[in-house]
């Protein structure tokens, strides 16, 4: 990068499934205020505010210009994201070039979504072609329900494993305040809980979250003379799947998929061999339990067919050698538009030290975090806590 | 390719549904509740610019403040400025001919777009002093407010 | 004063967003053609020579022109599939599919892509595996308009039994 860009503060607000008391501008601002807190900033200070939210999932368009005067944007300059499931990631994403071309010093990015008050599977439908698959569309959890049962089929897992996902996801969600499902569950609850399409149960899917979440990036002179614990962005990637082309699904495909492209090219910017080792911490986007036995694979922190057996040892727990999110993740927060930043800014949380109850228990100098959406494509962001890490 | 020639252009009719439910928030509710249920106009104070805004919101976006303050604006205004939509088109909640104006309340900095109604169109002008006629059944939302007309 | 519990005010909307979407001249060769001759034709990319469904004007992959047309056989290999237990609605239609229902990805022979659609099978699942065997069922010929929905569904292939 031209210029490095730290994350110098970041806020969110608590995930619920009502949000009846705020409104879609009141929501944006309480994360945009804490953001700010955090940072040591008035909005006055800022250059340019990046907005991401998904179009119509409020049954608003352009919220970047209506919700103006909660964002700050009121004035400056700036652009509104919507890339899917992604979004929060690539809002970062713009905001980090943004400072590191050298246009601009201080950057807020927002993602949102106040998802009780829009019809998603609706307009997510309009995310599949007209003549080839809308009349079938089978909303996100069916593309996920293929992709357990290809799992199952070609790696030997079982319910057990995805079970072992939902439960780690909401026992962290515990130990985060700011997490939509704190569920105190076992596996049997897991597999207990009511069939949506097979192998997908209630308890392997995300819930529709209302939240909001938001990000300070600056430049390293305002960083360093700003910020006490700076977290520095250090590499970000984007790799997208072909239309059509759903090859997450068939999880033994050799073809290049975006999350493998998207891994390999990271890691050969940093020089990672072995990034199991390399990271502290991953936050993942894993709107269902087998997205993040995937993801495991696909990162490179297993073999192929091993994502199943890193959960079945605990690896991947909050203590555990691998931490993968700690935060509770999608599955137990999914306000669309910020969930991928969510990653980014808990990953952050974490190399600061200031992640409270769901801290990892052990130095954390540096994370992975990713993003998921549109019709498969992923945005990748590397953390580090010195810009020698 | 020589082959496509012998397809006609394939096009499809589709529409997408989707319903949707807004949330009015601290002060979108204050202002409906108000206006439902005392017949009142509320904007929201902003201190420190010392501006009433409407419709009321919960930060001024000029210096960013939080605003927890609402006055009653009105009931009479002046017309800003306003149209005389002449054509027909599905979207539009009326007939053709009627009047859109920008009414500023009495008391308020800012402007708001509603009907103009019980006016002969060759006399609107920006300036009109005008009152609100207010719906008989309300139900909390911008048509509490059926029209304004003149005074 | 006296502060009554505060009303959260709420406005539903529905917004109908009626769409006139072109096919291109790729797919509506497709489309025309499954409706017309109950054929299934996809494009071979000249470099990878991968066999791609829908028929598309250019290999993402190669960034190559696809120019060759191949009809495909109508019997594939189930590679995937869930057991639907939510009534799914047909977005351009809004009539509901009713659960529990077998909805697959099956590769056809002699493509690399795969094609998803419902699975004629009873929700079972020691009645339907990935590696099955299928057909592809269209419908008859005066029903079809151009659509996905003139494939009626796949069905297993007789006499087929579970692997163990």
């Amino acid at each position: 990068m031209k210029r490095n860009v730290a994350i110098v503060g970041g806020g969110q607000t608590y995930h619920a499934a009502r949000r009846h008391d705020v409104d879609q501008v009141e929501m944006v601002n309480e994360a945009v205020r804490r953001a700010l807190d955090d940072a040591g900033m008035t909005i006055d200070e800022i250059d340019t505010v990046f907005l991401g939210n998904m179009e119509f999932f409020e049954g608003v368009h352009m919220t970047d210009c209506w919700l103006v005067h909660g964002t700050g944007a009121y004035g400056k300059p700036g652009l509104k994201i919507t890339t899917g499931g992604t979004v929060g990631a690539t809002t970062v994403c713009v905001g980090a070039h943004h400072i590191a071309s050298g246009l601009f010093d201080k950057a807020l990015c927002i993602g949102f979504e106040k998802q009780e008050e829009g019809d998603t599977g609706a307009i997510l439908s309009g995310v599949a072609h007209p003549l080839w698959g809308r009349s079938l569309a089978g909303a996100a959890v069916g593309y996920f329900a293929t992709m357990g049962s290809s799992y199952m089929a070609t790696w030997g897992a079982t319910e057990e494993h995805s079970a072992m996902v939902a439960v780690k996801a909401r026992q962290n969600a515990r130990k985060n305040p700011y997490a939509h499902l704190k569920l105190d569950i076992t596996i049997e609850d897991a597999l207990n809980s009511r069939m949506l399409s097979y192998p997908i149960r209630m308890l392997d899917m995300c819930p529709a979250s209302n939240g909001a979440c938001a990000m300070v990036l600056a430049d390293e002179k305002t960083a360093k003379k700003r910020c006490k614990k700076p977290v520095w962005i250090r590499a970000m990637d984007t790799a997208h799947n072909e239309q059509f082309e759903l090859d997450w699904r068939f999880v033994d495909t050799k073809r290049p998929i975006f999350s493998k492209v998207c891994a390999a090219r990271m890691y050969k910017k940093l020089g990672v061999k072995k990034p199991a080792e390399y990271f502290d911490v991953f936050e993942v986007y894993e709107p269902a339990t087998w997205a993040e036995l995937i993801w495991y694979e696909d990162l490179g922190l297993c073999g192929p067919g091993e994502g199943f057996r890193l959960v079945e040892k605990g690896m991947t727990n909050i203590d555990g050698p691998i931490p993968v999110n700690p935060s509770g993740g999608v599955l137990s927060t999914n306000c669309i538009g910020a969930s991928a930043m969510l990653r980014v800014w808990e990953a952050a949380l974490q190399i600061r030290g200031d992640a409270g109850g769901h801290q990892v228990p052990k130095d954390v100098r540096r994370a992975l975090t990713t993003g998921y959406g549109g019709t498969n494509w992923t945005v990748m962001t590397a953390l580090s806590k010195t810009l020698d890490d | 390719m020589e082959e496509i020639k012998h397809y006609e252009p394939f096009e499809v009719d589709q529409h997408l549904t989707a319903n949707s439910r807004y949330y009015a928030g601290r002060m979108g509710s204050r202002f409906y509740v108000a206006l439902r249920d005392q017949q009142k106009i509320l904007g929201a104070k902003c201190p420190k610019c010392n501006k009433v805004l409407w419709p009321p919101r919960s930060t001024c976006q000029v210096c960013f403040s939080e605003l927890t303050e609402t006055v009653e604006i009105g009931p009479l205004g002046t017309v800003e400025t306003f149209t005389v939509v002449t054509y027909n088109e599905p979207v539009q909640p009326r007939k053709a001919p009627f009047v859109y104006a920008v009414i500023k309340l009495d008391g308020a900095d800012t402007g708001m777009a509603h009907f103009l109604d019980e006016v002969d169109l060759d006399e609107v002008h920006i300036g009109m002093r005008v009152r609100p006629v207010f719906a008989r059944d309300r139900k909390a939302n911008i048509l509490d407010i059926q029209y304004f007309k003149p005074l | 004063m006296v502060q009554k519990e505060q009303e959260w005010i709420s406005i539903p909307m529905t917004v109908d967003v009626p769409y006139r979407f072109a096919a291109g001249q790729y797919l509506t060769k497709y489309l025309v053609e499954m409706r017309d001759n109950g054929k299934i034709f996809a494009v071979k990319c000249p470099r990878c020579k991968r066999v791609q469904l829908p028929p598309r004007i250019v290999c993402a992959e190669c960034h190559v022109k696809n120019e060759e047309w191949v009809e495909l056989a109508q019997e594939g290999t189930l590679v995937a599939f869930t057991i639907m237990y939510l009534p799914l609605t047909d977005p351009t239609t809004g009539k509901p599919h009713e659960p529990p229902f077998v909805y697959g990805s099956v590769r056809l022979d002699g493509a690399t892509s795969v094609l998803d659609h419902f699975v004629n099978v009873e929700p079972d699942m020691e009645k339907v595996w990935v590696g099955m065997r299928m057909r592809l069922v269209l419908r008859p010929k005066e029903q079809r308009t151009g659509d996905l929905s003139d494939i009626l569904y796949y069905e297993p292939l007789p006499g087929q039994v579970r692997p163990k």
